[in-house]
């Protein structure tokens, strides 16, 4: 028993390289080895899926892209599964892009490029992005108010009175659905309070997992239709819509990594215990 | 002292007021002014304050190298990035697109030059080609021109990287710091596994059944601890491993039933009830202080603002 303590307690007191290391082997072998895990879409994931699923024939769909780079891995299957959800119905929904963000615009212009691989859409017809404009929150409740204020010309520098497909385009109330993928400041609270709440048009989100405390009230009160919540979000949105993607490939490195996290808490919490039996032993 | 202090207290007094009241107030003129004009101003100030926040910057960059302060090294880089990328991004085109005509062949070079020696190979070919220079605000965003270039191949890995980092220092931090020393620090802990487990696939293919075995174990130990007496555990341990055993039988074992004992169901209650509270108590906190600060600024109270403290 004495000797089982001396191991826990010498595992309690590993170097930190240790703990990389194993970290770094935690995720790598499942990236690099995909395992196959079963998904199952958490309630507020499925209410994303139904939300946009109900989207009227012929709708026009607002995508921000509120986050850049560091947290693209999270977030960018969000919106890629959003928009194949959106076009995979071939219900004639277009598409309107706008970035609160800086970089966000790269983020976008990296979704279309996949996207467009895939559904073979046309700028203009079936997509427009209108791009970044800096201001935060000021931006969204610019477009509330009149979006031709906030935007002149798109991001490719055309005048948004030369698109067609900004006819009748004026403000938010002239979409019928608004999806944000949001890493931060601005992003999902800026769009409820100063987009959807004074239009009442509906809003979903993805974010970061460690957003999601903050973000789930607007949900339970409605204000928001769902939330896809860090990556098992995006893995759950592409079980959703049965297209399997690198979401679903990253959980099986998640679950690995959320489990060595958690038998080196339990081991750290064994160690400190019998350390503290010892200290007051003797 | 009118000019540094009244002035602009009373114009933030002023604009303040329109903002607040303007939403009370049905009256055409205050509405777009609120609507329209005050966000296009506020648009306007945010794009002169990216200046004013990279000029901070190099202010702070520079000092540190001028006093050599510790880590100067870094701000050398930090300032010589800076400069790289505002002389691409504004003196720079860095996207010259080859078109070949009647095709959807397309490449695009840095450099005029580079763009010239494709068009005269494609020449010295029979082919003809034409080059356009992206326009000046779309260049940094168009495919195979040099900021995109950079920005995928230099800002997007360092961006990813740092934020990967992240995974190994939780990892440390929570082995150190997560210790069950009290009550509350052991229920953050409890709570803390739950979540971390059940969020992820692995946490649903957890039995509830699992769990309740644990339990049984766990409350075992705690009776140990504390009464130890060797019959109330062992009663305990036993009665506890047969009830859950026949309760297992008896409903032939489903994953996730009892839900209460099933990770992600336990999970989505943590997240849906008690951290819903919380979060909930936090907003509202948050909201009653952002209506005390913006009526300070109002009525001239806080003038934090023009210096004062």
């Amino acid at each position: 028993m004495r000797f089982l303590e001396d191991i826990i307690v010498k595992f309690g007191s590993v170097d930190r390289r240790v703990i990389f290391v194993l970290i770094g082997l935690a995720v790598l072998v499942p990236l690099l080895n995909p395992i196959d895990l079963a998904i199952r879409p958490t309630p507020s994931s499925q209410r994303v899926y139904d939300a946009v699923d109900s989207i009227p024939d012929n709708s026009k769909v607002l995508i921000s892209f509120d986050y850049g780079p560091s947290t693209k891995p999270e977030i960018h299957p969000m919106t890629l599964g959003v928009m194949r959800h959106i076009l995979s119905q071939d219900r004639g929904h277009k598409i309107y892009i706008t970035c609160l963000w800086p970089d966000g615009l790269y983020m976008a212009k990296d979704a279309l490029k996949i996207i467009n691989e895939e559904y073979d859409l046309v700028e203009y017809e079936d997509y427009v992005l209108l791009g970044f404009r800096p201001g935060n929150e000021a931006v969204v409740k610019g477009l509330a108010s009149d979006l031709r204020k906030v935007f002149t010309v798109d991001a490719a520098q055309k005048s948004i009175n030369e698109i067609p497909m900004m006819e009748g385009v004026n403000n938010l109330n002239d979409f019928q659905f608004i999806f944000t993928g949001s890493a931060g400041y601005p992003g999902t609270f800026e769009w409820v309070q100063y987009g959807a709440d004074p239009t009442g048009v509906p809003l979903s989100s993805g974010t970061t997992s460690i957003q999601v405390n903050e973000v789930m009230p607007y949900v339970q009160s409605g204000q928001l239709q769902g939330i896809l919540a860090g990556m098992p979000g995006a893995a759950e949105y592409e079980k959703l819509i049965d297209t399997p993607g690198i979401a679903i490939q990253g959980m099986a490195a998640q679950s690995y990594g959320h489990v060595v996290i958690v038998l080196f808490i339990i081991l750290g919490n064994l160690a400190y215990f019998i350390t503290e039996r010892r200290e007051r032993k003797y | 002292m009118i000019w540094k202090r009244y002035i602009p207290i009373a114009i933030v007094g002023f604009f303040g007021s329109l903002t607040l009241f303007g939403w009370f107030i049905e009256n055409e003129g205050i509405k777009s002014f609120i609507d329209d004009d005050a966000t296009q101003w506020y648009d306007i100030i945010a794009s002169f304050a990216i200046f004013l926040g990279a000029l901070n910057l190099l202010k702070l960059q520079f000092l540190k190298v001028l006093k050599r302060k510790a880590g100067w090294e870094y701000s050398v880089v930090a300032i010589l990035s800076f400069l790289i990328v505002f002389v691409i991004g504004f003196f720079m085109r860095g996207a010259f697109v080859v078109d070949i005509p009647n095709t959807d062949i397309q490449s695009t070079y840095f450099t005029q030059g580079a763009a010239e020696e494709a068009v005269n190979h494609l020449k010295d070919s029979g082919i003809i080609a034409s080059i356009t220079p992206a326009q000046w605000g779309a260049h940094i965003q168009t495919e195979g021109g040099l900021f995109k270039w950079m920005f995928d191949n230099i800002f997007t890995p360092l961006s990813a990287t740092m934020f990967a980092l992240l995974a190994f220092y939780v990892a440390s931090a929570s082995y150190r710091a997560f210790r069950a020393r009290n009550f509350e620090a052991t229920l953050l802990l409890l709570a803390g596994i739950i979540i971390m487990i059940g969020r992820v696939p692995i946490g649903s293919l957890i039995s509830s059944w699992m769990i309740m075995y644990l339990l049984v174990l766990v409350i075992g130990i705690l009776i140990n601890t504390y009464f130890r007496s060797r019959q109330l555990v062992f009663g305990w341990v036993a009665l506890g491993l047969i009830g859950v055993t026949v309760l297992g039988s008896s409903m032939g074992w489903p994953i996730d039933q009892p839900a209460v004992f099933y990770l992600p169901a336990l999970q989505e209650w943590i997240y849906t009830v008690p951290n819903l509270a919380g979060a909930r108590a936090i907003m509202i906190g948050i909201g009653l202080g952002v209506v005390v600060t913006s009526l300070r600024y109002i009525f001239g109270l806080e003038k934090s603002y023009i210096g004062n403290q």
